[in-house]
């Protein structure tokens, strides 16, 4: 079961996620903080970052560039309310990137496809 | 008159008076002409010779008013008498007889002094012609000056007093005006009917019921050129150029000096504009003011045949004279109009971009204010949302909190929609071009680094040499180019190594560079470092250095990578100059400046 790693500092939506993306099969785990989830990224080795860029403390994009420093192999789909971000080339290093919606279907596909190895959703 | 009677004194008194060209005839008591003057004979249609023994009987009508010649009036007396004469041909004549009756030795003798009373009335209304055109000139020229008449309205004007019946009473006029270059005399504009029809008819209507000139020209608002269509045809096909010195117009324009033609009359263009006119005769008046011609009037009389005389010319020189003055005046007046009204636009445009650039900035914090807040409000929607549809999901079918659960999940993404849309419409424009000074960029960069490179024992050299110059560039995407450099030196520096960052000006712009102390790459990876997904590094996403080869190409510039004969790498780049023929930084080298 791939192991997933959930970077967020809204905790109901931590939850959200949790919930959903267990309920689609896969195993979860959750960071509050970017410098928490870096710490789990290297102590918990998961298969799969979701992460959120707008966070207090060390946004999205220095954790990605951070996590791509120490392992560029880890897959990262960044999950933001910021459709703006896109355009940010910083992000383009990630896996995917994906605006939050109540709806959850269109992350949980995103996980399974980059997980599969499929390409990317990027436009 | 004590003369000696006898018939010596009759001769003596026609010697005397036969060369007068004053009308005067001698005649016996029974009126019998002896002798008559060359003015008598001009005035009888006849030669003097022929004058003699006629019976001056034949000659005035009435014939009965003589006999108070005849006998009634006494010796050395004289009478008054009006009559009609009768010339040798065409009409009656209606003159006056002064009869001044003296005795001789062959008898009584008339000497009659003949007035034409034609000539007198004609004497009269010249009079009469003259002083209503010289007080029309001053009209005109009241109304030339007073009102604010456009250029238009005062050719049409100048044309009206030309033909007016009230004016010069030509039947046509037509100007002529030297064009813009100053290469050729023009026709612009005409007045005048069309056919002989049409002026008899605009005559009768002008005679019944006009008022005075001023009104005329006031109420005159059609354009003549749409209703005089046929004059206004012909001047249209009116073209000499000045070149032609030699030209009738031409020549009269640089003399200042009226002409009259007819056909026959010799001189170049003559043949040529009674051509255009299709008439017999026609007279030309320059339009000139003190800083030169300004073109011709011509006029002529097809339709009523009357001549031109030399007073119909004076006037028409007057009246061109005034006019030119007028003419000048009102294209003055409206160069200057043209300037007040440029400057105008000039500030007006002004006060808009300021106001335009006041809006855009109201409308900017607006937007920025809308899209903080809609951001913060997507992130416990999608919280509501999401449960929303795990609690739908887990509720029976039958159960009716599952419907409740379903609109919350409806109205969610109702939300959602919004402020996509909200968004998608204030998403914030991309930083535009700046002209920045280059040391001032790299200096700020680089310290953010010093921390870092503190912790990894790594020496930073500082070799700005690029002074005060400036590039134009967008300051973000430049800061991160040089932040993806500093980072890869870094890295390849390693603990306790070194690093320089410099700037150069060079020719065509500034070189910015970042070198390190590291083990420097393979020659043969020179030209794939910039490829997208190459990296050196077991880490890193192999993007870096693709997207900053593309920021740099974007702005006109080149990066470069080599390896420094002291060892180590270094990464460059060079920002272009501006062009002088590309005032808003480079523009043609992106196209999505904006946005």
């Amino acid at each position: 079961m791939s192991k997933v790693l959930i970077v967020d500092d809204e905790p109901h939506l931590r939850l959200l996620y949790e919930t959903e993306l267990r309920r689609a099969g896969f195993d979860t785990l959750t960071a509050g903080t970017a410098a928490q989830g870096l710490e789990y990224v290297q102590t918990m080795k998961p298969d799969l970052v979701v992460l959120d860029i707008r966070m207090p403390g060390m946004d999205g994009i220095e954790a990605l560039q951070r996590i791509l420093d120490r392992d560029n192999r880890i897959p990262v789909v960044l999950n933001t309310a910021f459709s703006s971000y896109r355009d940010n080339y910083l992000t383009w290093a990630a896996d995917a990137y994906v605006t939050k919606s109540a709806d959850v279907t269109e992350l949980v596909e995103t996980v399974r496809n980059v997980l599969d190895g499929r390409v990317a959703s990027r436009s | 008159m004590a003369v000696e009677p006898g018939p010596e004194r009759c001769e003596l008194i026609a010697a005397s008076f036969l060369q007068s060209q004053r009308p005067l005839l001698l005649v016996t008591a029974d009126m019998a002409v002896i002798a008559g003057s060359e003015g008598a004979a001009r005035l009888l249609g006849c030669g003097p010779e022929a004058l003699h023994g006629r019976s001056l009987m034949d000659i005035v009508v009435p014939p009965e008013l003589l006999d108070a010649c005849r006998g009634g009036v006494p010796c050395g007396a004289s009478g008054l008498l009006h009559v009609q004469l009768r010339p040798a041909h065409g009409d009656l004549v209606p003159a006056e007889i002064r009869c001044s009756r003296f005795e001789t030795a062959a008898g009584p003798h008339c000497l009659m002094f003949l007035t034409d009373l034609r000539q007198r009335e004609h004497d009269e209304e010249l009079r009469a012609v003259r002083l209503a055109k010289l007080s029309l000139l001053n009209q005109v020229s009241e109304a030339l000056y007073g009102a604010n008449l456009s250029l238009e309205q005062i050719l049409q004007a100048v044309l009206i007093c030309v033909t007016a019946g009230e004016g010069l009473r030509f039947n046509r006029a037509f100007l002529l005006l030297v064009d813009e270059g100053g290469s050729e005399l023009r026709g612009e504009i005409a007045i005048g009917p069309g056919t002989a029809e049409e002026a008899w008819r605009i005559w009768g209507d002008l005679a019944t019921g006009q008022g005075d000139l001023f009104a005329m020209m006031t109420n005159y608002d059609r354009s003549i050129k749409q209703t005089d269509m046929a004059v206004n045809a012909i001047v249209g096909r009116m073209r000499i150029p000045l070149a032609d010195t030699d030209h009738l117009l031409v020549r009269a324009m640089h003399n200042r000096q009226g002409v009259r033609a007819m056909a026959g009359t010799p001189g170049r263009g003559v043949e040529q504009v009674l051509g255009w006119l299709g008439g017999r005769e026609f007279a030309v008046a320059p339009l000139t003011t003190r800083r030169g011609p300004l073109g011709v009037i011509i006029a002529d009389n097809p339709f009523s045949g009357v001549p031109v005389t030399d007073l119909d010319l004076e006037f028409l020189q007057m009246f061109a004279n005034q006019s030119a003055t007028a003419i000048e005046n009102s294209r003055l007046y409206r160069e200057l109009e043209r300037r007040l009204i440029d400057l105008r636009k000039a500030h007006q445009k002004q006060r808009e971009d300021q106001e335009t650039l006041l809006r855009m900035e109201r409308l900017s914090v607006m937007g920025e204010t809308s899209a903080v807040v809609a951001h913060e409000l997507r992130n416990p929607l999608v919280a509501i949302g999401g449960f929303a549809r795990a609690l739908e999901r887990s509720l029976e079918k039958s159960d009716p909190n599952r419907q409740y659960a379903s609109i919350i999940t409806e109205e969610v993404g109702r939300m959602e929609r919004i402020i996509h849309d909200l968004l998608d419409f204030i998403r914030p424009q991309k930083q535009t071009r700046a002209s920045v000074v280059v040391d001032e960029l790299v200096r700020e960069t680089a310290t953010r680094f010093l921390n870092r490179l503190e912790d990894r024992a790594i020496t930073l050299d500082w070799d700005l040499e690029a002074g005060a110059t400036r590039v134009p560039c967008h300051p973000g995407e430049i800061q991160q180019v040089l932040e993806n450099f500093l980072v890869n030196a870094m890295q390849a520096a390693g603990e306790g190594g070194f690093m320089t960052v410099s700037t150069r000006v060079l020719e065509g712009g500034v070189r910015i560079a970042v070198a390190d102390s590291g083990p420097g790459f393979a020659p043969d990876l020179a030209d794939k470092l910039f490829a997208p997904f190459f990296s050196t590094k077991p880490t890193g996403s192999g993007l870096g250095l693709t997207i900053c080869a593309q920021i740099v190409k974007a702005h006109g510039g080149v990066t470069e990578a080599l390896n420094r004969p002291g060892g180590g790498a270094e990464f460059a780049f060079i920002l272009p100059f501006p062009r002088d023929d590309d005032d808003h930084g480079n523009a043609g080298a992106r196209g999505d400046d904006v946005l």
